[in-house]
């Protein structure tokens, strides 16, 4: 952010083009490989969930970086809200949407081990239902965010609103410990066997630094959009936006009365220039 | 049978299959949401605004 930035200013937010969420991706990628091999060919077998017990490698790494992701969000709406500045409501937006994708995943992979672990695909427990809850709130964030033009009423207004759903995040984790869940309880060193513990790990940092390679990237997508919605039009198109008014007021307008009197002449574009 | 689950190995699989594939299409989703921005004009050649 700059010394400019206080409460309520809002900035066009910075992009950055280097190359280093690429390298986060590509090290997530060769570590959830790596992990999954070792989970998949040399973990052993667990004593009464057999071979499905091996999803939980991917499961629980999911689950984590899910957690995380929407964790960061919410620490960016309120940086969002109470410092201002589109850097931030394009961060909120990028962990937004891949907590979602990771929630999204997690709900998957979970049914696929819950049927023949539970024999249902699905059961309205604590820990899946508080789970559902948390994913369709940010989906429905993220798909509202779309629907508001002003970037300034809308980075508040989603920072608000992350700010209500992410209550949630902590229930999702102390769901199981809370109440009587059919899901197992979290998943630590402390649960899970010391054989488990490797491929959870390698598994846990490849999918922490896909997660952040993701969401670097993304927020590039978030603060270019959000910079082209802030930047004036072109000359041509705003000599065009202008030309009806101009014709009837007369020639005494004058050149004074262009671009400054625009629908481009919003505050944080004359800051972000 | 007593409690212990034999097989399973396709659940295990799907599984993994999954997240392989939801994860790759993420993120080529998400590299091609930016190479598309970039190639809209909006993009600076390095830092926006020096900062």
């Amino acid at each position: 952010m700059t010394d400019k930035a206080g409460p309520g200013a809002f900035d066009a937010p910075t992009v950055r083009t280097g190359l280093l969420p690429y390298a986060w991706l590509g090290l997530g990628a060769a570590l959830l490989l790596w992990g999954s091999w070792w989970g998949l060919f040399r973990a052993p077998r667990e004593t009464y969930m057999g071979d499905v017990q091996r999803i939980m490698y991917v499961h629980v790494p999911t689950a984590w970086n899910a957690l995380l992701a929407l964790t960061f969000a919410f620490v960016c709406a309120l940086l969002s809200l109470f410092r201002g500045g589109f850097q931030w409501d394009a961060r909120l937006e990028a962990a937004m949407e891949v907590g979602v994708a990771l929630s999204a995943l997690l709900c998957m992979q979970g049914s696929l081990w819950a049927k023949p672990t539970w024999g249902v695909w699905w059961d309205w427990d604590p820990r899946l239902t508080t789970t559902a809850v948390m994913l369709f709130a940010f989906a429905g964030i993220l798909a509202l965010r779309r629907f508001v033009d002003d970037p300034v009423r809308r980075a508040t207004w989603s920072a608000a609103a992350a700010i209500v759903a992410s209550v949630n995040v902590p229930l999702v984790y102390f769901s199981v410990r809370w109440w009587n869940s059919l899901h197992q309880l979290q998943s630590t060193p402390q649960t899970v066997s010391s054989a488990f513990h490797w491929p959870l790990r390698i598994n846990a940092f490849g999918m922490l630094f896909l997660m952040t390679g993701l969401i670097g990237l993304r927020t590039r997508v978030a603060a270019l959009r959000i910079r082209s919605e802030l930047a004036p039009p072109p000359p041509e198109v705003a000599a065009a936006a202008l030309a009806p008014a101009s014709a009837s007021v007369g020639a005494s307008a004058g050149p004074s009365a262009g671009p400054s009197a625009g629908p481009s002449a919003r505050p944080s574009v004359r800051e972000a220039r | 049978m007593g409690g212990v689950i034999v097989g399973g190995w396709e659940f295990v699989w799907a599984a993994y299959g999954v997240s392989l594939v939801v994860l790759l299409l993420y993120s080529v989703s998400v590299h091609t949401r930016y190479k598309a921005e970039m190639d809209r004009g909006s993009a600076p050649g390095d830092k926006a605004d020096g900062r």
